[in-house]
C-alpha cells in the first residue's frame, strides 16, 4: 500500500483548521482580558492518528507511520481549584472583618470623641457647673447652669443611645435584606443551582461548558463573602455548596435549600451582622456599657441630694428630674450651704467618667482590631487573587505572542497546501502528455 | 518557573499601591491640618481614653482655680472686715483706759458711752459684710445678716461652715461663724465682744463707783480676752488666704503639666509630621509617574 495521493492536502487542511481554532481561542482570551471571573483557555493541539505504511524497504523490511496532521483535542480552562477554595475562605473572613469594621466605625462616630461635643466634654462642663454652684449656692444663674448642663448631658446620652439602636437595627435590616426572600443569598444560590443543571447536561453531551463553569465560580466567589462556604464537586460535575453553619447544603444539584437558620458562627458578612447585634455582640456590649455609665452617673449624683437630680437608669431614659428652682447645693442646711455641690463636683474623674473613658477605649480598640483584621485579610485576599490571576488571568503579551505563533502556523499550513497543489498539478497536468 | 504576570495583576497592584499611598498622604494631611494625632478613638484607643481623663483633669483644674480665686476674694473681704473690727476694738480700749483713769466727769463718760455704742453698731455692720450677695459671717445662712442693727444682739446665723474646692478631693473652709467673737449680746452674759461693749457702755453711763471700778478692771480684761479671740480669727483668715494662694499656684503648675501631657498624647508633632508629609507626597508622585509609564507598556506597541 502506498500513500493516498490526496493525503497531503488533508494534512495541510487539518493544520489550517487547527491553527484557525487556536486563533479563535486566542481572540476569545484577548476580548475577555478584562472580564470578571474569566478563565483563560488554551487550545490543546494533538497529532492525528498516523497512517501505517507497510514495508517498502526490502533490505530492512521495516515500514513506517506517516503523520496525518493536527487537530484540537480540547479547549482547556486553566484554573486551580485549590486556590479557589483558599480565596473563598479568606474572602469570607475579609467580608466578616469589613462588616464589623464598618458597623463598629459607625458606632465610634456616634460617640463623637474626642471632641468638644461628646459626653466626656459635657460631663466636664456639668461638674464645673456644680463647682460654680458651690461657689455661689444662692445664685439663680448657677442653678440654671446646673440644670441646663445636666439636661444637655442627658440629651446627649439619649441621642447616643438612639444612634446606637439605629446602627444595631440597620445591621439587622441589612442581614434581612441579604438573607431574606429575594435577597442576594437566594439569588446567588438559585443561579448556581441553574448552572449546576446546565453544566450537568453539557457534560453528559460530551461538551466542555467553560463559560458556564466560569460563571459558576464567579457566583461562588460572591457567595463566599456572605458566609463561609465549602464547595464539593460531585461526579456529575454539579457543585454541592454548604453555607455558614446552616444545617443542610445551600445548593445540592439543581435544588436550593433556603432560607435556613444561621448563627454568628456562619462567618462572612452575615455572621458578622448576626454577631454584632446578638446578645453577646460588640454593639450590644457598647449599649450595655453606656447604660451602665448613665446609671452610675445618676446614682452617684443623686446620692448626695435629698431630691434626685437625675431620673432614669439607662442612657435612653436619663433625664433631669428637677427645675432650677428645686436645685440645692446642700441637703438640709441653710441657703449658703454647699457641701452637696462640693461632693458632686468632686465626682469629676470618678467612676462614671472612668467607665466612660474605658468604654471609649474599648470601642476604639474594637474598631482598631476590626480594621487591622480587615487590612491583613485584604492583603491575603489580594495575594491569593494575584496567584489565581497568575494561573487563570489573560496576559496580553502572551496572547499577542500566541496570535503571531498561530498566524504563522496558519500561513505555513497554507503554504504546505500550495506545495501539495503544485505537486498534484505536475502529476495531473504535465504527466502522460508525451508526444502530444 | 517564574509566576505569570498578567496585565490585570499589574494594574490592580498599581492601583492598590496608589490607593494606599494616597490614603497615608490623606491621613498625614488630616493630622497636620487638625493638629491632632487622635482623630477617632481607634487611632489610639488607650490614648483616646487618656485624652478624656486629661481633658477632664484640665477642665477640673480651671474650675478649681475659679473656686480658689473666689475663696481668696471671700477671705480677703473677711480679713478686711476683721481688721476693721480690730481697729474699733483698739479704739474702744484706748477710750476705756482713758475713761477708767478717774479724771472724767459723768458727762464726758456719757459722750464716751455714746461713741462706744456707735462703734458697737459699726462692729455689727462689719460682721454683716457681704461678698457677692452672701453674708460672710453667718455660717451657711448666707442670705441672713448675722446681726440685726439696733439693740438686738442675737446672732442670726448658724454654726455650719462653707468650703471651697481647691483641688480633687481637697477643700478649704473659708467661713467662720463670727458668734465666737461677737456672741449674743449683754442679755446672754457670754462675755463675748458685743456683751463686753454693751457692758462697757452701761458701766460708762452707770456713774457708780462699782461701774468706774469695772471699767478699769473686768471690762478691760474682757476686752483683752475678746481681742485675743479676734487675733485668732484674723490669723485663721490669714492662713486660709495663704492656703488658697498656695493652692492656686500649685493649680497653675498642674495646669501646665496636664496641658503638656495632653499635648504629648494628642497633638501632632508638626515638624516630624511635615517631614513625613513631604516624603509621602514625593512617594505618591513617584508612584503616579511610574504607574503612568508602566500601564502604557505592552507588546502591542512593538508589533508591526
Amino acid at each position: 500500500m502506498s500513500i493516498p495521493t490526496l493525503q497531503g492536502l488533508q494534512t495541510a487542511l487539518s493544520g489550517l483548521l487547527a491553527e484557525q481554532q487556536a486563533l479563535d481561542v486566542t481572540g476569545s482570551n484577548i476580548t475577555n482580558a478584562n472580564t470578571e471571573g474569566y478563565t483563560r483557555e488554551t487550545a490543546d493541539l494533538q497529532t492525528n492518528l498516523p497512517i501505517t505504511i507497510p514495508a517498502t524497504n526490502s533490505i530492512t523490511g521495516r515500514g513506517a507511520q506517516l503523520g496525518t496532521g493536527v487537530s484540537v483535542g480540547n479547549i482547556s480552562r486553566i484554573r486551580n481549584s485549590y486556590l479557589d477554595a483558599q480565596f473563598r475562605t479568606q474572602n469570607s473572613a475579609l467580608s466578616n472583618a469589613s462588616a464589623q469594621a464598618e458597623v463598629l466605625s459607625q458606632a465610634q462616630s456616634a460617640f463623637n470623641e474626642p471632641s468638644s461635643a461628646g459626653i466626656a466634654s459635657q460631663l466636664s462642663t456639668f461638674w464645673s457647673a456644680w463647682t460654680s454652684l458651690a461657689d455661689s449656692p444662692t445664685s439663680e444663674a448657677a442653678k440654671d447652669a446646673v440644670v441646663a448642663d445636666g439636661q444637655q448631658l442627658a440629651r446627649t446620652f439619649n441621642q447616643l443611645s438612639a444612634q446606637l439602636s439605629t446602627i444595631s437595627s440597620q445591621a439587622s435590616e441589612q442581614f434581612n435584606s441579604l438573607a431574606g426572600p429575594g435577597g442576594e443569598v437566594e439569588n446567588y444560590a438559585s443561579q448556581i443551582a441553574q448552572l449546576n443543571h446546565q453544566i450537568k447536561l453539557a457534560e453528559e453531551a460530551g461538551q466542555q461548558p467553560n463559560d458556564m463553569l466560569d460563571r459558576r465560580d464567579l457566583l461562588l466567589d460572591k457567595l463566599s463573602s456572605m458566609a463561609n462556604i465549602t464547595v464539593t464537586e460531585q461526579p456529575d460535575h454539579t457543585d454541592t455548596v454548604t453555607f455558614g453553619d446552616a444545617a443542610k447544603p445551600l445548593v445540592e444539584g439543581s435544588s436550593v435549600n433556603w432560607p435556613q437558620a444561621l448563627t454568628e458562627k456562619a462567618g462572612g458578612q452575615l455572621g458578622a451582622l448576626l454577631g454584632l447585634t446578638g446578645p453577646k455582640g460588640a454593639l450590644t456590649a457598647v449599649q450595655t456599657s453606656l447604660d451602665g455609665v448613665a446609671e452610675t452617673l445618676a446614682g452617684t449624683v443623686n446620692e448626695h441630694l435629698s431630691t434626685p437630680f437625675f431620673s432614669g437608669k439607662t442612657a435612653a431614659t436619663l433625664a433631669v428630674a428637677v427645675t432650677s428652682a428645686e436645685v440645692r447645693a446642700s441637703t438640709g442646711k441653710a441657703a449658703g450651704g454647699n457641701e452637696a455641690a462640693l461632693a458632686i463636683a468632686a465626682l469629676r474623674g470618678g467612676v462614671a467618667e472612668q467607665d466612660y473613658a474605658g468604654l471609649i477605649g474599648q470601642v476604639g480598640s474594637d474598631v482598631r482590631t476590626a480594621k487591622d483584621d480587615q487590612a491583613n485579610l485584604q492583603t491575603t485576599v489580594t495575594a491569593i487573587g494575584d496567584q489565581r490571576q497568575a494561573v487563570s488571568g489573560v496576559s496580553l503579551d502572551e496572547e499577542m505572542t500566541n496570535l503571531i505563533t498561530f498566524q504563522r502556523g496558519y500561513q505555513a499550513s497554507a503554504r504546505t497546501l500550495t506545495a501539495m497543489d503544485q505537486m498534484l498539478e505536475t502529476l495531473i497536468e504535465h504527466t502522460g502528455t508525451v508526444g502530444l | 518557573m517564574t509566576e505569570r504576570i498578567t496585565n490585570a495583576m499589574v494594574t490592580s497592584s498599581l492601583l492598590n499601591n496608589l490607593n494606599s499611598s494616597l490614603a497615608s498622604l490623606e491621613r498625614t494631611g488630616e493630622e497636620l491640618s487638625s493638629g491632632r494625632t487622635i482623630l477617632e478613638p481607634s487611632d489610639n484607643p488607650y490614648g483616646a481614653s487618656q485624652v478624656i481623663d486629661l481633658q477632664s483633669q484640665l477642665d477640673g483644674l480651671s474650675s478649681y482655680a475659679t473656686a480658689t480665686q473666689d475663696g481668696i476674694s471671700w477671705t480677703n473681704t473677711a480679713s478686711s472686715a476683721l481688721s476693721s473690727i480690730n481697729g474699733i476694738v483698739a479704739r474702744v480700749r484706748e477710750m476705756l483706759v482713758q475713761a477708767a483713769n478717774g479724771t472724767n466727769n459723768q458727762s464726758d463718760l456719757n459722750t464716751v458711752a455714746q461713741e462706744v455704742e456707735q462703734l458697737t453698731e459699726s462692729v455689727k455692720q462689719d460682721a454683716n459684710t457681704q461678698y457677692a450677695g452672701q453674708y460672710l459671717f453667718s455660717g451657711t445662712s448666707t442670705t441672713t445678716a448675722p446681726y440685726q442693727p439696733g439693740a438686738g444682739d442675737e446672732y442670726q446665723g448658724d454654726h455650719e461652715t462653707i468650703s471651697r474646692a481647691i483641688g480633687p478631693g481637697a477643700t478649704v473652709t473659708i467661713s467662720g461663724d463670727i458668734s465666737t467673737l461677737l456672741g449674743n449680746g449683754e442679755a446672754s452674759g457670754d462675755g463675748k465682744l458685743l456683751d463686753t461693749l454693751r457692758t462697757i457702755a452701761k458701766n460708762l453711763r452707770g456713774g457708780t463707783a462699782e461701774d468706774r471700778e469695772a471699767l478699769g478692771s473686768t471690762d478691760l480684761t474682757k476686752l483683752d480676752a475678746n481681742t485675743e479671740t479676734l487675733r485668732q480669727l484674723q490669723s485663721v483668715a490669714g492662713s486660709t488666704t495663704d492656703q488658697l494662694q498656695t493652692a492656686l499656684a500649685r493649680n497653675e503648675d498642674m495646669q501646665t503639666t496636664v496641658t503638656e501631657s495632653l499635648s504629648n498624647t494628642q497633638d501632632t508633632n508638626i515638624a516630624a509630621t511635615s517631614v513625613t508629609y513631604a516624603n509621602e507626597q514625593a512617594a505618591y508622585e513617584a508612584a503616579l509617574r511610574a504607574s503612568a509609564k508602566i500601564v502604557q507598556e505592552s507588546l502591542l506597541n512593538f508589533l508591526q
